[in-house]
């Protein structure tokens, strides 16, 4: 018979064989690190964003194009300061006939991995977006590329759909457009994060030197980089990224990192803004707030059963007159966001702010006017106005926002509002067919007016909210063609005021970019401009 | 996987009531040992089946990401293209067959391989479960002692109270706690993460890691990594390791004032052995044996406990990947994460079979 303690001891055995078992199934699986420890100098930025993807195939989000845009070359990028497209890696990019963008590339770039950065890589970039089509990628940008030609190691040819395209040299610096190098990345498939780090696919600024998704980026300053942004003031950049923002505000206070960039709260913002060991640094954001009116649903809508078109147009304007955009963004957001009078943000070309003028008191409520106007138009008060918003989507502050904007819209007793909320797998499928009114957020998916409008107010848009005005339709369409940067300004301008008359929507606020700083940390302010594009490469210390 | 083992009243002899436990169910070891091995199969099947008929109930992740962008005709197209406009059958027999080829698939939110997944945060997990059961253990049984030798007098009701609470006390409230004394107010211990980053990036550029950082930093003799990794673990293992300590500090005592009565330790006791002898050997040892059986039992408990505490703490490893892609209805990965925790669960409970059985003959099988 065995003894108590040879049993125990076998046991033992059993329960470190297992624990060992284990343990062998769980080790990380190799690594791609390549340098040791970060160096005194070196700057590092937390984040609560993610990486979906390195691939930019594959991915379509802030977290992953914040980095695509340190590690790959682009053919026009943004200088810091500015919105608007310039060559990158390119030294010449332009319309050589309607339908022809024809690009130069700089001679003898050269991938991090010894390989040659051409044309080759250029129109397998683009060829292999449009064929892998991933779900969660950017392809939906090339809606007017026909095709690519590489007549030459440094000559680029787009063909494309609708001639003058004058937002494609925004799409060549949007997510859709890192060139990637065509020996490391399949034609057909999204590659992992691993096999790009391993491939040393980098020719942006910086390449990625450690990298533990959604963990830690090490980025080092690439030499072989020969574009706009020219050489970092910081040869390594380290990337924390963080679930909880308030960890993320804790580190920042405490100095563990030198730079926090998206997303802290509003009250976070606001005592970091207390605090004298940091630097709160605020810049434009491409983040619009609006209420959505669906034209055949608001009262006296089209499909209504006392469908009056004056009158519902009489029902918007009020609620244009009553609302008190600056109330909203410093009690809720803190001043994190700020009043928007325009269907397109402050800071790009061709942004003016019709609301301010035609509805409120020079940007602040009117009940007076709101009240005017709907006795002209006949409507008997109190009406009734159905608000959706959507607590899960668009920030936990959206609660209060609404309540905010229903205290508002009842003021003088002219409306009466069901405010109700909905959660988003629902809210997205029935915004369109159950809600005469509802919030919506909108993100640019690259820097041109543009991409305000036509998403909008264009026929067949994909608010779906039946609002249809010929003239705005061919404006929407005239400015895309128009060569001439002024008037295609002008035509940008007109738009954004016939739509301030018809309010197809309610813009309410921009979200301002926000990035807090030890006070050692210089050339934040840099970078914090309308391109939304966060470049590590300005910031020094 | 509940365990069909019934504990034994650690004062036996555990020996003279073998053959009776045999006789009674009548079974041998092996076909014991079988059936409890043959039972993880069905357990995990279950579980697999379960999480995946769940998931689907909420909505597909192509309309939870990107819903507010598209239209109604392509989002109906991208869900077409991703196949979640299937039959929900044919999507599970599909996964099935998927499953017994070895075949994970990639997660949908950022297109992994989801055995990277589970390898590289599982051993995120393992380290925070050991070094919750450290804690556990240094709390549990000292003071699982020291409370049933002094039975009944004020030590023995802080102890029991304080034990109690330990288990009584949600983790992440624990853990906010802890963040909110030791991180903000005093500043002694870090709030988040596994390392700093210079011993991140020192760990992480190791040829051949294993992943568990402590056992790294030894391999690699770099010290310094090794301090930080410690400072870094302490609040996290006390916040679930408490958790545990609770349940073996009121079993130590339990058992320990059991044999503490015992007619051979009052013979003991009457030739002038020492108390501490009496009770640091003649009876705790024999009360050791449910609380090893117990120990692999809390194992389930430090899984799911380690879901909140990862969270709280960044610690990333599988229950912080398992909260990040269920807010993100990643149904690929979390039927991953779970399969995995489900085969340490019953894997784990297999052994604990195994070992009771083996130390103690009375277990009827």
């Amino acid at each position: 018979m065995t003894s108590t303690p040879t049993r125990l001891r076998f046991a033992a055995a059993v329960m470190g064989a297992s624990a060992l078992a284990l343990t062998a199934c769980t080790g990380p699986s190799g690594t791609t690190a390549t340098s040791g420890t970060a160096t005194g100098g070196t700057i590092t930025v937390g984040t609560t964003d993610k990486v979906t993807s390195l691939d930019p195939a594959g991915s379509y989000d802030n977290g992953s194009f914040m980095v695509m845009n340190q590690i790959y070359p682009f053919l026009m990028n943004s200088a810091p300061g500015s919105p608007d497209p310039e060559a990158d890696i390119a030294e010449s990019a332009e319309f050589t006939t309607p339908t022809e963008y024809t690009v130069k590339l700089k001679p003898g770039l050269k991938w991090a991995n010894g390989n040659d950065l051409d044309s080759a890589d250029v129109k397998f970039t683009f060829d292999r977006q449009v064929k892998i089509a991933d779900p969660n990628g950017p392809s939906s940008l090339l809606g007017n590329l026909d095709s690519v030609e590489a007549p030459d190691a440094t000559t680029v040819v787009f063909k494309l759909k609708q001639g003058n395209d004058q937002t494609f040299p925004q799409i060549l610096g949007s997510p859709v457009a890192p060139i990637v190098d065509d020996e490391v990345f399949p034609a057909d498939e999204v590659l992992d994060d691993d096999s790009i780090v391993s491939g040393k696919a980098f020719a942006g600024p910086y390449a990625i030197d450690s990298y533990k998704k959604n963990e830690l980026i090490a980025f080092k300053a690439y030499d072989g980089y020969q574009g706009l942004l020219g050489a970092p003031a910081t040869p390594t950049v380290n990337m924390k990224y963080y679930a909880d923002s308030n960890n993320l505000k804790l580190d920042i206070q405490q100095g563990n990192i030198d730079v926090a960039y998206r997303s802290l709260t509003p009250t976070d913002v606001e005592s970091l803004g207390k605090d004298s060991k940091v630097k709160v640094h605020k810049g434009p954001g491409g983040e619009l707030r609006y209420i959505v009116f669906n034209f055949d649903t608001i009262p006296f809508g089209a499909a209504t059963s006392d469908a009056d078109a004056a009158k519902a147009l009489a029902v918007r304007q009020a609620a244009a007159h009553l609302v008190d955009r600056q109330a909203i963004a410093t009690q809720v957001y803190k001043d994190t966001y700020t009043p928007a009078y325009s269907y397109v943000p402050a800071g790009f070309t061709g942004a003016i702010e019709p609301l301010k003028d035609l509805y409120g008191d020079n940007g602040g409520p009117s009940v007076d006017k709101a009240k005017a106007t709907l006795e002209a138009a006949g409507v008997t008060t109190p009406v009734t106005l159905n608000l959706q918003y959507n607590p899960d989507h668009y920030g936990p502050s959206s609660g209060d926002e609404y309540a905010m904007i229903k205290n508002q819209l009842e003021t003088g007793g002219l409306f009466k509002v069901n405010l109700q909320s909905t959660e988003w797998v629902t809210y997205q499928k029935s915004r369109i067919t159950d809600y005469p009114m509802y919030q919506l957020g909108w993100f640019p998916d690259y820097s041109d007016a543009d991409n305000y409008l036509s998403p909008f107010f264009a026929k067949d848009n994909f608010l779906n909210n039946n609002y249809d005005n010929a003239d705005v339709d061919r404006m929407i369409s005239e400015q895309r063609v128009t060569v001439d940067q002024a008037k295609r300004t002008g035509l940008i301008e007109d738009i954004q005021t016939a739509v301030a008359n018809d309010l197809s929507t309610l813009p309410l606020l921009q979200g301002a970019q926000v990035a807090v700083a030890g006070t050692n940390v210089q050339g934040v302010d840099q970078t914090l401009d309308a391109s939304f594009k966060f470049r590590l490469g300005v910031l020094s210390k | 996987m509940s365990s069909l083992i019934e504990l034994p009243d650690a004062a036996d002899d555990p020996t003279a009531t073998a053959a009776r436990g045999r006789s009674k169910a009548g079974g041998s070891l092996g076909r014991y040992l079988l059936v409890r091995f043959l039972l993880i199969f069905p357990t995990i099947f279950i579980l697999v089946t379960l999480v995946f008929f769940l998931m689907r109930i909420t909505g597909d992740p192509i309309t939870a990401a990107m819903g507010g962008r598209l239209t109604p005709d392509q989002l109906a197209q991208r869900i077409s293209e991703a196949g979640y406009d299937r039959p929900l059958p044919v999507q599970y027999v599909e996964y099935l067959g998927q499953v017994f080829t070895g075949n994970f698939g990639r997660t949908l939110t950022d297109n992994r391989a989801v055995t990277e997944v589970l390898l590289t945060y599982g051993a995120a997990t393992l380290e925070l479960a050991l070094n919750a059961l450290v804690i556990a253990l240094l709390v549990g049984i000292p003071f699982g002692l020291l409370a049933a030798r002094f039975r009944d007098k004020w030590p023995d009701a802080v102890l029991r109270v304080a034990a109690i609470l330990f288990y009584a006390t949600p983790v992440f409230f624990a853990g906010l706690l802890l963040k909110l004394v030791f991180g903000v107010g005093l500043g002694w211990l870090p709030i988040a993460g596994r390392a700093g980053i210079d011993s991140e990036l020192a760990l992480t550029g190791l040829g051949a890691p294993t992943g568990i950082y402590w056992l790294d930093a030894i391999r690699s003799g770099n010290w310094d990594a090794l301090g930080d990794v410690g400072r870094h673990a302490v609040l996290p293992a006390v916040a679930l390791g408490l958790l545990t300590a609770g349940v073996f500090l009121r079993l130590v005592r339990t058992n320990v004032i059991g044999t503490l009565g015992r007619e051979y330790v009052e013979a003991g006791r009457s030739r002038g052995v020492s108390e501490y002898r009496l009770l640091a050997h003649h009876s705790f040892k024999p009360a050791l044996i449910p609380i090893i059986t117990v120990m692999g039992l809390q194992i389930a408990l430090l899984l799911g406990g380690a879901v909140l505490t990862e969270s709280t703490f960044e610690w990333k490893g599988l229950g912080f990947m398992l909260a990040q892609y269920l807010t993100a209805r990643d149904f690929v990965a979390v039927q991953g994460i779970v399969m995995l925790l489900a085969v340490i669960v019953a894997v784990t409970n297999f052994t604990v079979d195994v070992v009771a059985a083996l130390i103690d003959p009375r277990v009827r099988y």
